[in-house]
């Protein structure tokens, strides 16, 4: 008898082939996903990826050009010359982990055998990443200058270009509060999706097909139900982590609300680009499951973004969690006015009038055909 | 009212509906019997617009619903032979969403649920959520779901699937009194005691072909098959026979103790009274009335119910 069972059970569940595909492939793009994260992959040990750093030459020596090149050639930095000012505004915005400054008297100091005049300018909530690029550049100038006798000599002046202030908050905080958040976001539009599945099986979908309204607007009316649930849970979860950790949320609300809004349209297009990409419930949570942990791996829900390979980096781009962690660092923790998140929000709203476009297509195809 | 011409419809390589034609006239309940998988749905959902026509075409009301599917779901109310109703909300809730999609104004709609709801008998009901429904009670609501907007025409697919007898009398009581005011309804089902009831003219379907079409009696005198009754005795000899065929004058087959006579309930009463005076001793008697059943079966060789 369970023998009996247990055939019926494989028969139904193989019978959804790509149902069973998708379940198959999750764990293989999970492993794959995590070992290009933890630089596990091929048999030898992989090297590093280049850092970008930013590098302000003050000196403009053929002493601090020679070291600059020297710094260049290695393969895990990838220098970038730019004006101070520039790189001030390049790391303060996100963009660059830091910028190296060579100070005026750099040759001389390195002839003398005197202080470095060295600065590193950088992101307090990237120091992991800065601490990192600051050794390689401590073991250059160790190898380069090897009568500089101490240590404390080749001591960079640590300089953020983003001062803590008792308003702000901890930036593990908002990474915590954004990447979780818009991670269960996601989940939770996932779920809403599989509405429409619900109403194709109880028959509501055909009874809606035969009414007067046009299919469109039966995807458009789930899609604006999804972002409402959205808008709330993610209100709700900023208010929690107001009330329980202190995040201020009233910093900056105008921006706060708008790339809400934003965030909330970009997921909920998610959930019906989901749901008109399957056919069945089987299939639908093997891809959310896949699609979910794979934007919220690369987009920095998981784990910060800084932490991941360049090439894993260059594709968190794709990822709505990216966009959506970004920008509120931008307004919690870079504290950068309105016009400088609209670009991050305008992105978000593309994302979400794409996944809209193709979810019509495939909305027309997956799940009004009944043939 | 609706005029279906030559229309065919295949899935994949099968033909579901293969060059069927009828009439429907206005204020008809047009039966479209046969079993499952005869194509009685895909005609429906081709007549409701869900379900593209491949050829030939459907007219409602003089209206070609191909290009103008929008003004003819105006006409039509379609009662799917799923429940189609949302569990989670109230039996009003439901008919208001579903009445709103049609833009019937709201005070107007308001009033079109309560008569409804009076007409399907569940007016104290209205504020329960489906899913405390029982089987018939969700059938009943999802009639009335299809008749909000008054439409001229009734689609009914199948629609007292699974439930108790009880529940389907209030059914069938339901669609007569919608004809009585009027309704033009399609009817489609593989019960034929519904078809029976109900219908005034039918069309009996089989793999997707339409084999035969009229009223009840039309399409009983297009089979080859008589009403009769059949006598078993203790004891039938050739002497007995002849003398019952001499007194009574309708056709007989004898086979061995059983006498198949050709002739109606009506005439059993002379029948018994013939046996008795010749001594003969009646040990069965079976009535076979020619219905849909033995009509279907004899054009098709299959059961209804296959």
């Amino acid at each position: 008898m369970i023998l009996k069972i247990l055939k019926k059970d494989l028969k139904v569940d193989f019978a959804d082939k790509r149902g069973i595909l998708l379940t198959l492939l999750l764990p293989i793009i999970l492993i794959t996903l995590f070992a290009f994260s933890f630089g596990g992959v091929g048999r030898k040990k992989r090297a590093p990826s280049p850092t970008t750093l930013l590098v302000v030459d003050q000196d403009s020596s053929k002493t601090s050009q020679d070291f600059i090149a020297q710094l260049d050639s290695l393969n895990t930095l990838r220098l970038i010359s730019k004006q101070e000012t520039e790189a001030v505004e390049l790391v303060q915005k996100g963009k660059n982990v830091a910028a190296l400054v060579f100070g005026k008297g750099f040759e001389e100091a390195v002839s003398n055998g005197g202080r470095l005049p060295l600065e590193i300018k950088y992101d307090v909530a990237r120091e992991l990443e800065t601490q990192m690029v600051l050794a390689v550049v401590r073991g250059r100038i160790m190898h380069s200058f090897g009568d500089i006798k101490a240590l404390s000599k080749v001591n960079v002046r640590m300089n953020s270009v983003i001062k803590e202030t008792t308003d702000k908050p901890n930036p593990g905080l908002v990474q915590a509060v954004a990447g979780t958040a818009i991670m269960m976001l996601l989940f939770s539009v996932a779920a809403i999706g599989g509405g429409m599945l619900d109403e194709k099986e109880s028959g509501t979908l055909k009874r809606l097909l035969i009414s007067p309204i046009k299919p469109i607007h039966i995807l458009l009316g789930k899609m604006g139900a999804a972002m409402v649930v959205s808008v709330v849970q993610l209100t709700f979860m900023f208010v929690f982590a107001w009330l329980a950790f202190g995040l201020p949320i009233f910093m900056d609300t105008t921006s706060l609300i708008l790339l809400i809004l934003c965030i909330s349209f970009a997921v909920s297009s998610f959930g019906v680009f989901l749901v008109s990409t399957v056919k069945t419930r089987q299939q639908l949570n093997g891809m959310s499951t896949i699609i979910i942990i794979l934007m919220s791996a690369i987009g920095g829900s998981m784990i910060p973004i800084s932490m991941m390979p360049a090439f894993m980096q260059d594709m968190a781009i794709f990822s709505v969690n990216y966009w959506g962690i970004q920008g509120f660092f931008d307004i919690f923790w870079r504290q950068l006015p309105l016009l400088e998140i609209v670009p991050k929000m305008l992105i978000l709203l593309a994302i979400g009038v794409g996944m809209t476009l193709i979810s019509i297509q495939l909305f027309k195809r997956n799940i009004v055909r009944l043939e | 009212m609706i005029q279906v011409t030559n229309l065919s419809k295949s899935f994949a390589n099968t033909k579901a509906v293969d060059d069927i034609n009828f009439e429907i006239k206005k204020g008809e309940i047009f039966g479209l019997l046969g079993p499952n998988g005869a194509g009685k749905s895909t005609i429906l959902n081709m007549m409701s617009t869900i379900l593209k026509i491949d050829s030939g075409a459907i007219s409602i009301d003089g209206l070609d619903v191909k290009p103008n599917s929008k003004e003819s779901k105006q006409l039509i109310g379609v009662v799917p032979q799923e429940i189609s109703l949302y569990e989670e909300l109230s039996a009003y809730e439901n008919l208001l969403f579903w009445g709103n999609l049609y833009g019937i104004p709201s005070k107007e709609l308001k009033e079109r649920i309560n008569s409804t709801l009076e007409l399907i008998g569940l007016s104290d009901r209205k504020k329960d959520l489906i899913k405390t429904y029982s089987g018939g009670m969700k059938r009943r609501i999802n009639i009335a779901a299809a008749l909000l907007h008054d439409p001229k025409i009734l689609l009914m697919d199948e629609p007292t699937v699974g439930i108790d007898p009880q529940s389907r009398n209030r059914i069938f009581e339901v669609v007569e009194t919608l004809n009585k005011q009027g309704m033009t309804i399609v009817y489609t089902t593989h019960y034929m005691e519904e078809v029976e009831r109900l219908c005034n003219r039918i069309a009996i379907i089989d793999s997707g072909k339409i084999i035969a079409q009229g009223t009840q009696s039309e399409l009983q005198e297009l089979v080859n098959v008589k009403e009769n009754v059949q006598l078993e005795f203790d004891f039938l000899s050739e002497d007995q026979v002849a003398s019952l065929r001499k007194s009574l004058s309708y056709p007989m087959i004898q086979k061995e103790k059983t006498l198949i006579i050709e002739s109606t309930i009506k005439e059993l009463s002379g029948i018994i009274a013939a046996c008795n005076q010749l001594g003969l001793m009646i040990n069965d008697i079976q009535l076979q009335k020619v219905n849909l059943e033995t009509i279907f079966l004899s054009l098709t060789g299959k059961q209804l119910r296959d």
